[in-house]
């Protein structure tokens, strides 16, 4: 919709545009037409001359000088002279037309002034009381009968200039919206459809009217996005679910494995000897239940196939709860946790998944666990910041090198990678932490630890 | 000695795999449970919770005809026994599936053998309480049935609140609770801001069951975490 107004907001700057170039360019076109029709007043300038050039012989005799023939001639004119008192013609020019009367009453001289004597247009002037009359050629002048015009007229002139004006570009606006809104029905539709597509909606459009091929194309389009994005869909359900099965199917032998190691871990009759070998099968196998575990949830990040459902979670209590079991399950005391934290801070309360923060904290803790077989002391502490809320964890353990940190900043895991497989990447554990992070709109950071070891900070962006 | 009382329980399990039968049935045994049944579907495992009256059921989720999820809806049609779901399935909608309809615990294989067991024996004694409602510790016996501690001969009443608390750490017994869990326990939902709270009614509680509360044995602090109760069950 927004650009539909937008179009309209150009074509109205265009007509307005158009519409002042049109009145100044009318203005000029009148001004110059009237400037060079000016001259033909010079009707009654000539009627003027001429009077001046006719002269009154000391007989009585009227005469037209050369220069008032010229003025006839060059005009194709006739002309009479009235004397004022008897009404009679008492001088005429020698082309003088046969219907042109030779006496006129002062109601004739009246009306022949303002309008034609048979006809002909007629100019006057005057010679000392008589009248001269100047005929000129039937279709050389229009002219105004009753030049009279009421003077509230001509003094509301600027007002109805206004008025006149307003009203035309009322009637111009109207029309051009009665056009354009045709138009833009039928644009509108198309233009909703092609915004639509973007948000990976379904979209269909009436194939009628000025813009059916364009209708048409859109549909097609449209079509193809959603068979393309079913398509995708259905092969990334299958990968799921596909990780999901083989997770499922190798969940029952393994435990399996699981549970005669756990049980001969615990039988004294056993040589010390088996003993660590059984107690390497149990630990191992306890690396392939993680594994296990992990993949299905990565893949369900992933995919975003697993609803997030958000409730109010304390990450100081998540932390908490993470760090009892961690240290429940370590039995051997191998892994001290140091848990620092204020006495008074908040709950630090974000929406989210409890089960999968709780999941992101264990894989760290798990990691440090993993990577320092021989035992480390780690720390975890929850901060508050002024937009966030942060989970430090870190051991003094073997930590990483640079060029490890590097790759475990920049290099997707092999399940989100398309490139080769052959190159070390790290373990879905921690890609685990990074996925929960981002589900959450958090973040998370791997760095040095300050005692060598390696440290994890995990950032949560405070709910408002 | 304590748990004599639940190793005589009746237990059924019921899975469609004959060797995972077999090793849960030797997990149980080797922890001196004597009363073990298995069956491998639906059908067997109604019929035996009908003639036998466990006390207590293992159950898978996929079954040859059904799952278990059914067998337990047509179980607690005649007996409201613990139930604990066993599966492969690890989703989520599985796990609330089962709670929801009344499972006591749920396990996603592969697990530890003693998980398993200690899952089962906490099912148990939550469920069983009434039957053995003294709770040894190093210098005290609680009895939940009356909400009192006896130490040196004379008896203590416990308060509600201490009751739940003691419950809840009785419940986890041997692990940390946590602070916060302690405080869902006994405030309920939305457990915030009542540290200091918990702390008092712990220390009248130490008052109570240890020797010397100052240096308690039985109910101990874990820094900035939570506390553990340390039940002396003469293993």
């Amino acid at each position: 919709m927004k650009s539909t107004f937008k179009l309209i907001k150009r074509f109205t700057k265009a007509l307005i545009f158009s519409v002042i170039i049109l009145f100044v360019l009318n203005v000029v076109l009148l001004f110059s037409v009237t400037y060079t029709s000016l001259s033909n007043a010079g009707g009654w300038s000539a009627a003027d001359e001429l009077s001046k050039a006719l002269i009154l012989s000391p007989d009585g005799v009227y005469t037209l000088s050369e220069s008032g023939k010229e003025i006839l001639k060059e005009r194709n004119a006739w002309a009479i002279l009235i004397e004022d008192k008897t009404g009679n013609v008492i001088w005429h020019s020698d082309n003088l037309p046969e219907e042109i009367p030779m006496h006129y009453s002062a109601a004739e001289i009246s009306y022949y002034t303002r309008g034609y004597i048979e006809d002909y247009p007629t100019t006057t002037a005057s010679m000392g009381d008589n009248l001269v009359i100047m005929g000129h050629p039937k279709n050389m002048y229009w002219k105004h009968m009753t030049p009279t015009f009421d003077y509230q007229m001509i003094s509301n002139i600027p007002k109805y200039l206004l008025l006149f004006s307003g009203l035309n570009i009322f009637v111009i606006f109207l029309i051009y919206f009665i056009s354009t809104s045709g138009v833009l029905r039928s644009v509108k539709p198309i233009v909703n459809g092609i915004e639509e597509l973007p948000e990976g909606r379904d979209v269909y459009i009436k194939e009628k009217g000025l813009l059916s091929d364009l209708a048409k194309a859109i549909n097609r389009v449209s079509e193809k996005l959603m068979r393309q994005e079913r398509e995708l869909r259905k092969k990334e359900e299958a990968r799921a679910n596909w990780i999901s099965c083989v997770s499922h199917d190798i969940r029952t032998p393994l435990s399996m494995v699981m549970g005669y190691a756990g049980q001969l871990m615990e039988d004294e009759s056993l040589s010390k000897e088996n003993r660590k070998k059984v107690t390497v099968i149990s630990e191992q196998s306890e690396k392939m239940k993680n594994l296990i575990n992990d993949l299905n949830l990565a893949s369900k990040l992933e995919y975003n196939m697993q609803p997030l459902n958000p409730k109010d979670v304390s990450l100081v209590a998540a932390a908490r709860q993470c760090v009892a079991n961690f240290i429940d399950s370590d039995d051997e005391c191998k892994y001290p946790v140091e848990w620092k934290i204020f006495d008074n801070i908040s709950p630090c309360i974000i929406k989210g998944d409890k089960n999968l923060i709780c999941r992101a904290i264990n894989n760290v803790l798990n990691n440090s666990r993993c990577h320092n077989p021989d035992g480390c002391n780690i720390s975890v502490e929850v901060k508050e910041k002024e937009n966030e809320y942060m989970i430090v964890i870190e051991d003094d353990g073997v930590g990483v090198t640079d060029e490890q940190l590097t790759k475990l900043r920049n290099t997707p895991h092999y399940m989100l990678s398309d490139g080769g497989t052959t190159q070390l990447r790290h373990g879905l554990g921690l890609l685990i932490v990074q996925q929960v992070a981002e589900v959450h709109n958090g973040k998370v950071c791997f760095d040095h630890g300050e005692k060598g070891g390696f440290l994890v900070t995990l950032l949560f962006r405070k709910t408002k | 000695m304590e748990n004599n009382y639940l190793k005589r329980k009746k237990i059924l399990l019921v899975d469609d795999e004959e060797k995972i039968l077999e090793m849960v049935s030797s997990f149980f045994v080797r922890e001196g449970f004597e009363n073990i049944k298995s069956a491998s579907s639906v059908s067997e495992g109604l019929c035996l919770a009908k003639e036998w009256n466990p006390d207590f059921a293992v159950l898978d989720v996929m079954l040859p005809d059904g799952d278990g999820f059914l067998l337990l809806k047509k179980m607690r049609e005649f007996t409201d026994i613990p139930v604990l779901f066993l599966t492969a399935r690890g989703e989520d909608e599985d796990r609330l599936r089962g709670l929801g309809l009344g499972a006591d615990d749920y396990i996603v294989k592969p697990f530890l053998p003693k998980e398993l067991i200690l899952r089962a024996e906490n099912i148990l004694r939550r469920y069983y309480k009434h039957e053995n409602p003294t709770v040894r510790l190093a210098e005290s016996v609680i009895d939940f049935e009356r909400a009192e501690v006896e130490k040196d001969g004379k008896i203590y009443p416990l308060t509600a609140k201490e009751f739940e608390l003691l419950q809840a750490l009785y419940r986890n017994s041997g692990r940390i609770v946590t602070i916060d869990q302690l405080c869902e326990a006994v405030w309920g939902e939305n457990p915030y801001g009542y540290e200091n709270s918990l702390m008092a009614h712990i220390r009248r509680i130490r008052e109570k069951i240890e020797k010397s509360p100052s240096k308690p044995v039985s109910l101990i602090t874990v820094k900035g975490l939570g506390y553990k109760l340390v039940v002396d069950d003469n293993k």
